[in-house]
């Protein structure tokens, strides 16, 4: 489960995840735009002593293979493999930072983020948008710092000059005032970087790296060759300012904010409960019942001190596979029950505490005071009783759960609504949901977005409804075409003010309607009802090329004023 | 060239059981500490890994499961690593530590096998699902892995005044000091012919949790493999 990150907001990397194999991916754009994102990193006084850490499109990684720069992928504009075991002793803090190449301002760019991803999950994402930013040209996204343990921190902090500033603010010297300064390590002496003493003595790097293009977890000796580094000399007198700082100060942030060090944590941070889960915002504060906050509690002097068995390992040394006793060094049936504390989980294991109740913490609903509450993609929460006490009307079967006093009954058509429905296919077959208490909906899995309606419409194919006010008011609307079987489609109108519940098989996309907008009339969910829809059939028919029909056959296309939208599902019905 | 695949690497090990992605499931076997995982759901194993479907030992305990078909469950023994997965159900993980939990049958992947555990029948529930409802109670001091289709919700009964009322489709697990009994919704003009659709559900009431899926589907993928 991803952790959204605040600007600001800072979490040891082990309370996200377990591994120190991580994958930093950035996404960051603007029209026009191009970027160039590199990180940076630093020693303890955050300087850049040593320019090999400066890992950018032209140095694409560290000499330990530490950190690497993967390129563009799976959505991401660039991004950096970090194995943060490998990481030298003497860098410190590692500075992602994105840089506009060329003229522009970073105001202009749209959403982006940047995320850690970690044995295939995404632990941790900050998302920010151009509304952050006003004129900088570059901006530091966030940091991984030493601070006896890797942390991570959202920053978000921009920087008028550009890289240049960026670069003179990690106690880098650029040499001439363009935006080429990137270009100069590789040159090789890039005496504008390093003071000379570091650069001087590279035998002090010799430790031959392991194979770093193998994603497997390094063999835990790699770590170890760091420790030969001498610290590294003073960095460069020159007294830049603590503009690093500022983040903490300017930022909301939980901690006490003060000095660009991360101050100790609070006794309450280093609590092995649910740590994750403690710090989370959004984190569901119902308050459990006494007898079930006591399960974890026993555990927590435990923790601290590392388990034996499959603890004794630190996480930063993954288990040598093949290596002698395999996963763990407990052989023997001493797992029985009777030593429980073989089983302890690593101090910021991902999976918190132990106990039933600490381990679906993070599934807990999210109670907030609104009617329609999204539990998760899949589950939406309905209140009744609250804003009004109109019933809802939702698909049969859908309720997954209720509380309270909840009546259940069968909505009919009507006469002249079955007839409709029987010849359009645009049948619903409904229940209304009345009284008091929530209601929870969900349908085989299906993504559900709630679309809150305030006088407008939207059209929507029967199937794809889960649910809805009963203020709404609906109708069966036909969409005329030559080339349809059966001679048109329908579709179901929704207007009025209320909320409806969308369902779509997969994540959907929402497109903007423009002059050239065409949708398979299988897979197009909804859309706004003041587009226009002409049905086209560009592609040409291949009815009988083969048993069954392999064209796309039947397209739509939309028309409409700027505004309006359609909704298309990953999937043909 | 696996360069785009490096952020799935596979974490370093820190737990008998660990989730990979929300979809996986990843567990570290040793001798002596056996797992019971649902036959079939197994995807990849590194290491010495040794499968005996139907052990003697289970099919004890769950001697009345699913009218004699035999358990579907496997015994899994030996050193390595074990991924386990149902057809992309998201994956659960819960470190019992002393606590116990109620699993729907077709919910449940794996379990340390040292863990105490049995088979029963939810009382008042048969006579109207229509397929039975198997669940299994496990408690003790191990590791227990749920399946559900699509990210579950933990509901808090609270052990208040109202019960709360849940479909028995949609039931992954529940704490079990809660009180069931199955609850029949629809009155008697919705038995002819047109049901709401939630003709009955059942009730928990108590102090515990319920956890949820957002899906109907109760059918077991992993029977038809075999």
């Amino acid at each position: 489960m991803a952790r959204e990150f605040q600007r600001g907001h800072k979490a040891r990397i082990s309370d996200l995840t377990a591994g120190t194999d991580l994958y930093v991916g950035v996404q960051i754009s603007a029209p026009g735009l191009t970027f160039d994102i590199s990180c940076f990193g630093l020693d303890a006084d955050e300087r850049l002593s040593d320019d090999r850490y400066f890992v950018f499109f032209n140095q694409p990684k560290s000499p330990e293979e530490a950190i690497q720069l993967l390129g563009s992928q799976a959505g991401d504009t660039e991004s950096f493999r970090v194995t943060l075991d490998k990481i030298p002793q003497q860098i410190q803090k590692l500075s992602f930072t994105a840089t506009i190449d060329g003229a522009g301002q970073m105001s202009q760019i749209v959403p982006g983020y940047i995320r850690i991803v970690a044995g295939g999950e995404e632990v941790a994402r900050y998302s920010f948008n151009g509304a952050e930013f006003s004129t900088e040209r570059a901006v530091m996204l966030g940091d991984f710092y030493l601070k006896d343990v890797w942390r991570f921190a959202a920053v978000g902090q921009g920087f008028d000059g550009g890289l240049d500033a960026l670069l003179r603010n990690f106690g880098g010297e650029v040499a001439e005032e363009e935006p080429a300064a990137p270009q100069q390590p590789q040159s090789g002496a890039a005496p504008g970087f390093a003071p000379p003493a570091q650069a001087a003595a590279p035998p002090v790097f010799a430790p031959p790296a392991p194979d770093a293009s193998v994603p497997a977890p390094a063999p835990a000796p790699a770590s170890q060759p760091a420790q030969g580094f001498t610290p590294p000399p003073a960095p460069a007198p020159a007294p830049a300012p603590a503009v690093h700082a500022q983040p903490t100060i300017i930022a909301p942030v939980n901690t006490p904010p003060g000095s660009p060090a991360q101050p100790p944590p609070p006794p309450g941070y280093a609590q092995p409960g649910p740590p994750g889960h403690a710090q989370q915002p959004a984190a569901p504060s119902a308050p459990l019942p006494p007898g079930y906050a006591q399960p974890h509690a026993p555990q927590a002097p435990q923790a601290p001190a590392p388990p034996p068995g499959y603890g004794q390992q630190p996480p930063a040394a993954p288990p040598g596979y093949g290596q002698q006793p395999p996963y763990g060094q407990v052989p023997g049936p001493s797992g029985a029950p009777g030593a429980p504390s073989q089983y302890g989980v690593p101090q910021g294991a991902p999976q918190g505490g132990a106990g039933v109740t600490a381990a679906l913490q993070k599934f807990k609903e999210a109670p907030t005071g609104q009617r329609w509450t999204q539990q998760n993609k899949k589950l939406v929460r309905v209140d009744l009783g609250v804003g009004g006490d109109q019933p809802v009307l939702a698909r049969q079967g859908s309720m997954v759960l209720y509380q309270g006093k909840v009546d259940f009954s069968y909505k009919g058509a009507g006469f002249a609504g079955r007839i409709v429905g029987n010849a359009t296919g645009q049948e619903m077959q409904l229940m209304r949901c009345s009284g008091k208490g929530q209601v929870f909906l969900a349908e085989e899995a299906t993504m559900l977005h709630p679309i809150e309606l305030q006088g407008d419409a939207i059209c929507v194919s029967a199937e794809n409804v889960l649910a809805f006010d009963e203020t709404l008011h609906y109708e069966v609307r036909r969409i005329e075409g030559h080339g349809i079987p059966g001679g048109a489609l329908y579709t179901m109108q929704f207007q009025g003010t209320g909320t409806i519940i969308v369902k779509t098989h997969g994540a959907p996309v929402v497109l903007p309607v423009t002059p050239t907008t065409f949708a398979d009339c299988n897979a197009v969910v909804a859309w706004s009802a003041a587009a226009q829809v002409v049905v086209s059939s560009q592609v040409r028919m291949r009815r009988n090329a083969y048993a069954g029909d392999t064209g796309e056959s039947v397209n739509l296309q939309f028309r409409g004023a700027p505004g309006n939208f359609i909704v298309v599902q990953p999937y043909e019905v | 060239m696996n360069q785009p695949l490096a952020g799935f690497a596979p974490a370093p090990v820190t737990a008998r059981m660990e989730n990979h992605g929300d979809h996986m499931l990843k567990v570290a076997l040793q001798t002596g500490n056996d797992l019971l995982a649902r036959v079939g759901s197994m995807v990849a194993y590194e290491g010495f890994v040794q499968y005996e479907p139907n052990p003697p030992a289970v099919r004890q305990i769950a001697k009345d499961w699913l009218t004699g078909e035999g358990a579907p469950l496997m015994k899994c023994s030996g050193d390595g690593l074990l991924y386990l997965a149902d057809y992309g159900a998201n994956v659960v993980v819960i470190n019992l530590d002393g606590d116990g939990i109620s699993v729907n049958a077709t919910n449940l992947l794996a379990f340390d096998a040292h863990l105490t555990w049995g088979v029963e029948r939810v009382k008042g529930l048969a006579k109207f699902a229509g397929q039975g409802l198997w669940n299994t109670r496990i408690s003790g001091q191990g590791w227990v892995a749920l399946t559900s289709r699509g990210k579950p919700i933990v509901v808090d009964c609270g052990g208040g005044e109202d019960e709360t009322y849940v479909d028995p489709d949609a039931l992954v697990a529940w704490s079990p000091n809660l009180k069931v009994k199955g609850k029949r919704s629809f009155k008697a003009q919705s038995l002819i012919g047109r049901g709401s659709g939630e003709a009955y559900q059942m009730a928990f009431s108590g102090q515990g949790l319920v956890v949820v899926q957002p899906s109907e589907d109760s059918t077991d993928r992993l029977r038809v493999r075999g």
